[in-house]
């Protein structure tokens, strides 16, 4: 971990199960990594492998039963749930496969929300950089409902990136786009990774869009495959000396 | 799996969801006002056929405002008819210190010709044909009551005092139980004859019982067709069975009303609960077709499992119900002894009919719309058909429900009246509630977050919160115009009057004992006297012609004066100074009724004398004053051949006054006291207003249903803008003060519209029927938003525990 490139995320040897009616059923196990600030990594695996509850545990929306994880440096199992939100406030955004906007506020105010979530000075004007940025400065007042789905998931893109987060999570972001339109969008996520330093955790089934990331962990039956068969200690090292998969 | 199995298992497995639980409770509470209303109408319907031919305690009535001349009497016994008299008339009537207004019949011996009087000595019940000896006196169960009275005092009417045999339990001609207006007090005629209580002016009500052969009564009522006096009118059986039921009629539809509102938000609620729960099945549906089940087979199933319901809520909404009509008809019976006949268990099948009409008609069209659930929709949602109703076919069984009201009012104008007249009013608050969220939507631009988050649920929901607001508003503002409304509208009403209005009246004055009664009633404190000459002419002719409104022919009161009395406005011509001859001043109303204006010429008949006067000025009467007041106002010179008497009005308000002594000492003078007889239709209006607070009662709840299933059918909408907030950093305080932003808003729309719907209603009654300003109290408002915010804001936090609870992983985990 470089003094000029912190980590901003890491996770150790974390586990998550849940309990079913045939017993315990292991989701996740042993799971170790680690991602610095303004690097990007893509999560790719099958469906039910486990990537998108990685990505909830590593963004704070659930804990893990096993393990740690480190969210711009705050130990995200000795929080609360109200805590974990606060810190998400500040250093986390979100880009949803279906974009997830509140169909009943105009882009301007969906951008606006969570900027006022987040407790930010100047919130309006914020948006409206925002949404400028992605090319939507035309379309501020107008409802999710007028918008295409490129647009919509512009709008979300804004909205995430808009408080100025250390790092973003997007959950097949172009999952629900036509392939010219996700190309535009990846671009932008991309954009964004370089312009604000943001990191950039991505989960996809698209092997394309996950090549463009630095870096790429593939996860099958809940656990991160080692392409070199290594224990997750000697991966976890791999990892925080900065080693590309 | 057959149906039948099917059902069973879709009820045990789906049982506890929100919206088959809200959907038994908006069957119940239809079931429930049904019932209550039915059950009630149909104990009084018996109470009277109980009664039907003994409704007159004859067979043939001759009624009249003055006393029915003997050669009536002699006529109908040379046909071989029995006959009785009564003599009735409202009085106060004085036991020990307490004093109460009371309704005296005086009977006959021979009385009651058809049906028996039922007597109660304290201890034993007897019937059969008997009345009063001479000296004593029975009273109901209320007077009784109201005036502390034991068996063995003795009471005071008129010059008489009289000794309190027995409890008079039950009467024939006084149909439909208890509900009438004063206590009541039998006496016998001779007794009532020389009470002196019988002046002009003293409103008694005369009537000639008859009972015999058909044949014979026949021959009498052809005799009495030639021979009729003016102002007589013969009532049969029928008609006074007709008379009698009227009452209860408008109570009866009036409560009709109430559960009819009940019944229409019940139905909203049901169909927003069935929608919900369809919706919800989507994907069962298309599985069990992908395993093999039939549409029909599932149809069936889903059927059944109404079905059950629909039986689970009768059974539940009857014994509601009942337990309501029980209330209500205490409320109007004032006490046990006014018992009606047992409840009867039909009016609950009779409800349980309609509740499975209106579950046909507004729960199966959403189940039924299942049917075409395609089975790609396993594969792929997008292939699914939008849920909903379509077609015209789910249009017959709503036209069935509605056909409710008719069946239920027994009157298919009546029925489209409430039914347009709800619309109306649900149009005009659904209108009003859509601006009022249209507003907020503006409010929230300028909004912070947890605003911004609660406005907007209200907007994403608005086509909900206006259904929610108006079903809310609607229960609302009936309960406060009962509640709150009526109670100041009363209060307002009496505060209105002049503070010396006359609260008393003395009728039966003497003209040579007009000065020491005036002199009388000023030494024991009296204000504002006056005191007015009286007479009784016929009118016979306008302008020579017969009068244009027959019914304004024939007996009336008139008075004479030389200068305008007090409370009265001349509107039109001049009034007749003292020295004027031959002239006549009408009040507004009376003119107008009659269809007279200025110059026309009115004849009378008094005696025989005849006399006409020229109509010389029109008045405007401030009724409210509580003056003595006359339609009909002639020239001085008329007490010189009209034989009259005289007629006083005063004020005592808190003042002691001895006016038994006054009594005692002019013992011919009858003292009403009206600030009695308000007090009296208050009650009158506070009973019925109980009651049918009962029944609004269950159109709030409805109304808290229809709210109940708007939330649950928005619940998953909820949830996920829940879980995208806290995702996005929201903590719970945030989550839980924008549901909170969200739920007062609209309670305070509701609020905002039920209690100006309902000032603004009482405020109409007030000019319109009462003739002063109402001035809506605070408490109005602050009921109707505090009930408002209770409702609202528990049940939607009720509702919406679940809200709260949901993680905000669900995020990632939802398509939507």
């Amino acid at each position: 971990m470089s003094a000029s490139n912190p980590s901003i995320l890491q996770c150790r040897n974390v586990g998550f199960s849940v309990q079913a009616p045939g017993g315990e059923l292991h989701i996740l196990n042993d799971i170790s990594l680690n991602l610095n600030a303004g690097e990007t990594l893509a999560i790719v695996g099958a469906s039910g492998s486990g990537k998108t509850t990685l990505l909830g545990l590593l963004a704070g929306l659930e804990q893990p039963t096993h393990g740690d994880i480190w969210l711009a440096n705050s130990r995200l199992n000795q929080l609360d749930e109200n805590e974990r939100a606060r810190l998400r406030r500040r250093q986390v955004g979100f880009v949803f496969q279906s974009f997830h906007l509140l169909p009943s506020l105009t882009a301007l105010e969906n951008v606006m929300l969570a900027l006022e979530i987040a407790g930010m000075e100047q919130p309006r004007q914020r948006a409206e950089q925002a949404l400028e940025q992605v090319g939507l400065a035309h379309r501020m007042q107008h409802y999710p409902r007028q918008m295409s789905g490129g647009e919509q998931q512009r709008v979300a893109i804004a909205r995430a990136f808009s408080g100025r987060p250390a790092i973003l999570f997007a959950d097949e972001p172009t999952g629900n786009l036509d392939r010219h339109t996700g190309q535009a969008i990846a671009d932008l996520l991309f954009r964004i990774n370089r312009e604000h330093h943001t990191a950039l955790v991505l989960v996809t089934h698209d092997l394309s869009l996950a090549r463009r990331c630095g870096r790429m962990e593939q996860i099958e039956d809940g656990r991160l495959l080692d392409h070199n068969t290594q224990t997750s200690e000697q991966r976890l090292k791999l990892v925080e000396g900065g080693q590309q998969s | 799996m057959n149906p039948f199995a099917l059902s069973a298992r879709l009820l045990l497995r789906q049982g506890r969801s929100g919206a088959l639980m809200i959907l038994a409770v908006g069957l119940i509470v239809a079931t429930a006002a049904l019932v209550a209303v039915g059950s009630f109408t149909d104990r009084v319907g018996r109470a009277l056929e109980r009664q039907a031919g003994e409704a007159l305690a004859a067979d043939l009535v001759i009624a009249a405002g003055e006393r029915i001349p003997a050669r009536f009497f002699e006529h109908a016994e040379s046909l071989g008819l029995e006959t009785a008299e009564v003599i009735s008339v409202s009085t106060a009537l004085f036991v020990g210190e307490e004093s109460q207004l009371v309704d005296v019949k005086a009977v006959s011996a021979g009385y009651p010709l058809r049906g028996q009087v039922t007597l109660s000595d304290g201890a034993v019940e007897r019937s059969g044909r008997e009345v009063p000896a001479r000296g004593t006196a029975w009273m109901d169960p209320r007077a009784q009551r109201a005036l502390d009275a034991a068996i063995g005092d003795s009471a005071e009417l008129g010059v008489l005092e009289l000794a309190i045999t027995d409890i008079l339990v039950f009467e024939p001609d006084r149909a439909g139980g208890g509900f009438g207006f004063a206590p009541r007090l039998m006496v016998n005629l001779e007794d009532l004859l020389v009470s002196e209580l019988l002046g002009p002016g003293a409103r008694a009500r005369y009537r000639l019982l008859l009972a015999g052969e058909e044949r014979a009564l026949r021959d009498f009522r052809q005799w009495f067709g030639q021979e009729r006096e003016d102002g007589q009118r013969l009532i049969t059986a029928a008609q006074a069975e007709d008379q009698t039921g009227l009452a209860l009629t408008q109570a009866r539809r009036f409560l009709g009303v109430a559960a009819l509102t009940a019944v229409i938000l019940a139905a909203v609620a049901i169909l927003l609960s069935a929608l919900r729960f369809a919706t919800a099945q989507r994907d069962l549906v298309a599985l069990l077709k992908t395993f093999g089940a039939s549409s029909g087979r599932i149809m069936a199933a889903l059927s059944l499992l109404l079905l059950y319901l629909v039986g689970a809520s009768i059974l539940i909404g009857g014994a509601l119900g009942w337990g309501a009509q029980e209330m209500i008809a205490r409320i109007l019976a004032e006490g046990p002894e006014t018992l009606l006949p047992p409840a009867h268990a039909w009016p609950v099948l009779n409800a349980g009919l309609f509740t499975l009409l209106l579950a046909a008609g507004f729960a199966l069209p959403p189940l039924m719309s299942l049917r075409r659930v395609p089975t790609m929709r396993i594969l792929n949602r997008s292939l699914d058909t939008r849920p909903g109703l379509s077609g015209l076919l789910w249009l017959l069984p709503v036209l069935g429900a509605l056909s409710i009201p008719v069946v239920q009012l027994g009157d298919v104008r009546l029925a489209l009246i409430v039914l347009g007249g709800s619309a109306v009013l649900a149009g005009l608050l659904a209108l009003s509630g859509w601006l009022a969220l249209l507003v907020t939507g503006r409010l929230a631009r300028n909004a912070k977050a947890a605003w911004r988050f609660g406005l907007a649920g209200l907007q994403r929901r608005r086509g909900g919160g206006v259904v929610q607001i108006t079903a809310l508003g609607l229960g609302l503002m009936a309960l406060l115009l009962l509640v709150v409304v009526r109670a100041e509208l009363l209060e307002q009403w009496r505060g209105s009057l002049p503070p010396d209005a006359a609260d008393h009246f003395v009728i039966n004055i003497q003209p040579d004992q007009v000065e020491s009664v005036g002199r009388r009633l000023r030494a024991e404190g009296a204000g504002n006297l006056q005191l007015r000459p009286m007479a009784n002419a016929n009118l016979v002719a306008v302008n020579d012609g017969p009068p244009p409104d027959h019914r304004m022919a024939g007996q009336v009161n008139v008075s004479w004066s030389g200068e305008l009395p007090p409370a009265n406005d001349i509107v039109a011509g001049a009034f007749h100074g003292p020295e004027g001859r031959g002239e006549v001043s009408l009040s507004l109303m009376w003119a107008e009724n009659l269809g007279v204006v200025l110059g026309d010429r009115l004849s009378f008949e008094s005696g025989a004398r005849r006399f006409e006067a020229e109509v010389t000025s029109i008045r405007e009467v401030d009724w409210n004053s509580f003056n003595v007041n006359f339609f009909i106002l002639l020239t001085p010179e008329a007490g010189e051949f009209l034989p009259h008497q005289y007629i006083a009005s005063f004020h005592l308000g808190e003042t002691v006054a001895d006016l038994r002594g006054v009594t005692r000492e002019f013992p011919n003078l009858s003292i009403i006291d009206v600030a009695a007889i308000i007090e009296r239709v208050g009650e009158i209006i506070d009973q019925v207003s109980r009651a049918a607070q009962v029944v609004f009662a269950f159109t709030l709840l409805a109304g808290l249903v229809v709210l109940l299933a708007a939330l649950e059918a928005t619940r998953d909408e909820r949830r996920q803008e829940s879980a995208l907030i806290r995702t996005l950093g929201a903590d719970n305080a945030m989550v839980r003060r924008g549901l909170l932003i969200e739920y007062s808003v609209m309670a305070m729309i509701a609020a905002l519209l039920a209690t100006l719907g309902s000032a603004l209603t009482g405020w109409l009654l007030a000019a319109e029927l009462f003739e002063f300003a109402y001035r809506p109290s605070p408490v109005l408002f602050i009921l109707g938003f505090v009930v408002a915010a209770i409702l609202v804001v528990g049940s939607g936090w009720a509702g919406n525990r679940s809200v709260l609870a949901t993680p905000p992983v669900r995020i990632l985990r939802t398509g939507g």
